[in-house]
């Protein structure tokens, strides 16, 4: 009895998380210019994005900063957990794993305007770059995450010591043996890094400069011009997006427990 | 390549070192202390330092700007942001907690792929969902014509730029923040000891009220925390679905650094932020360190 009410409740409470996005959704397909009455089955906003060469350039611009951020974060995460895993230093064990999780822990409106600060402050000019290196820092927790928890389940298995049996050195059987192994989980953190670049708002709303106009910041001042069908089916997109990197990460993860 | 340099990586990836450890390591750390550790420092630096004309700043050090963070201009919007907070909290309790009861308990084999659902809308960006509700909610909103369309009002409600439009948004976002801990901690819960207050004889409602709930006390206040603080810095929600009279100290600080160009005064602001979050995280860490102890 109590288990029916309960079901009951979180069927509805999942109706609501989910409406808005399904409202979107819907209203991404609507021949209409200003109101929500639906009028018609249209494609023509989606159609309307892809001639908008704005938008395209803020698809490009976040693209090429989510890859940059990514491979960054990638590479720092890679070393920081391998030498996690394989020897955790006595001395700072604890402190590494609170240390290097720390970007989760600040306030992103602190990070925004604290970068922001810090690159005016010692004349750096804000550009593409500040913002793809700002984002690896946002993004180092979740690759070092994915990575460490892979060469964790490797640990056991001994083949590094078997490729050394064979006569490789460290080096090698780190290169030939361990990478190769641990890669799904390295491409997962990289996905998962370029999915926080690329959605990230916040921080790239204080630090993007004039110049450089994201994905984000683009879909922020169309907002504030005002409601329109367009930033639906944009929003659609994007939504598709997140979804395909997410999901990807998850199957990578999966297949490498396998 | 040079023998010496295979030689050096070699050690680097040999695990046999310490010191190659914290080598390997220094990399990602050095990222962290240029991109976070000194931005924070500089802010704090920035928020003892005095405004000059034309925005430029000098550096004398005054308490100035703390003082004016607590003077009647600015005291409303504090107050407003830890009251909207605590009711996004408390919101999110409730409405999270049947929730997070029923993935513990009555998702079966489901469960995982209810908590990646819960997941989703934390994935997709603040904006995405944030527009979403303008939809819904705005004059001639979903809302509104559904409402007026089918006769129950006379007129559209004015729901967006109130005060219930902005903690709605703000509930909407931290929902996730809330349940993951619930879950986490009911989940932990023996189920005999449930069993046992049956056996015992106390009825569904009493064994909920004094062994469900006390036992998920510790979800219930890192949930608490994991939604409040976050919460505290939220400055989207209040601008798209509030007005300036909902405004809250994200609002008065993105203010401060993008328009009114008054940097030491949004720095003191974002300090008495950054204090907020330390003592969260502060009892936060102490939850987490009294679950391991149990």
């Amino acid at each position: 009895m109590k288990s029916k009410w309960l079901s009951f409740y979180a069927a509805a409470f999942y109706a609501f998380l989910y409406m808005p996005i399904s409202v979107m959704f819907f209203f991404s397909f609507n021949n209409a210019r200003r109101n929500v009455v639906w009028r018609g089955f249209t494609f023509k906003w989606y159609g309307v994005l892809l001639r908008d060469a704005g938008l395209l350039g803020a698809l490009l611009t976040s693209l090429k900063i989510a890859v940059l951020a990514s491979l960054l974060a990638s590479v720092l995460g890679l070393l920081a957990s391998y030498a996690l895993v394989c020897r955790p230093p006595r001395f700072g064990r604890a402190f590494y794993s609170s240390w290097l999780n720390a970007p989760l822990l600040v306030p992103e409106i602190v990070l925004g305007v604290g970068l922001l600060s810090f690159f005016v402050r010692i004349g750096v000019p804000l550009n593409f770059w500040t913002l793809a290196c700002a984002h690896a820092m946002l993004a180092l927790p979740y690759t070092i995450g994915s990575v460490r928890a892979r060469l964790l389940s490797l640990k056991g298995s001994q083949l590094e010591e078997a490729a050394m049996d064979l006569g490789a050195d460290h080096w090698e059987a780190f290169l030939k043996v361990t990478l190769p192994l641990a890669k799904p989980a390295i491409v997962s953190g990289a996905l998962l890094a370029f999915t926080i670049s690329f959605e990230d708002f916040v921080t790239s709303f204080f630090i993007a400069g004039v110049g450089v106009v994201t994905m984000p910041i683009k879909v922020y001042s169309m907002m504030k011009f005002g409601v329109t069908p367009e930033i639906n089916a944009l929003s659609c997109c994007l939504l598709a997006l997140t979804l395909i990197l997410l999901v990807s990460a998850q199957v990578l993860r999966k297949s490498a427990k396998a | 390549m040079p023998h010496k340099i295979k030689k050096f990586l070699a050690w680097l990836f040999s695990g046999k070192s310490e010191k190659a450890s914290h080598i390997l390591i220094l990399p990602a750390s050095f990222w962290l202390a240029f991109f976070l550790v000194v931005p924070i420092m500089l802010l704090l630096v920035l928020s003892l330092a005095q405004l000059g004309p034309y925005g430029t700043i000098i550096w004398h050090p005054t308490l100035e700007n703390f003082r004016r963070v607590f003077t009647p201009l600015y005291v409303p919007i504090v107050a407003r942001t830890v009251a909207y907070c605590g009711a996004t909290a408390v919101l999110c309790l409730l409405l999270g907690y049947p929730t997070a009861y029923f993935l513990s308990f009555y998702a079966g084999e489901w469960r995982d792929t209810f908590l990646i659902l819960l997941m989703i809308p934390f994935w997709t960006s603040a904006l995405v969902s944030i527009y979403s509700w303008i939809i819904i909610l705005g004059r001639d909103g979903l809302m509104n014509s559904v409402l007026v369309g089918s006769g129950a009002l006379g007129k559209p409600l004015d729901v967006l730029n109130t005060p219930f439009s902005v903690i709605l948004g703000l509930v909407y976002f931290y929902l996730p923040f809330m349940i993951l801990p619930l879950y986490s901690s009911l989940e932990k819960i023996p189920k005999q000891y449930i069993e046992a207050s049956y056996d015992l004889g106390a009825g569904a409602f009493q064994t909920f009220l004094k062994v469900t709930l006390p036992l998920s006390l510790p979800g219930v206040f890192a949930g608490f925390i994991l939604t409040f603080v976050p919460c505290l810095g939220d400055f989207l929600t209040a601008e798209f679905l509030g007005g300036p009279r909902t405004y809250l100290i994200g609002n008065l600080i993105e203010n401060q650094f993008l328009m009114a160009q008054d940097w030491p005064f949004g720095a003191a602001l974002t300090a008495v932020l950054l204090c907020a979050m330390l003592i969260g995280l502060y009892y936060y860490q102490k939850l987490e360190a009294a679950e391991l102890a149990a």
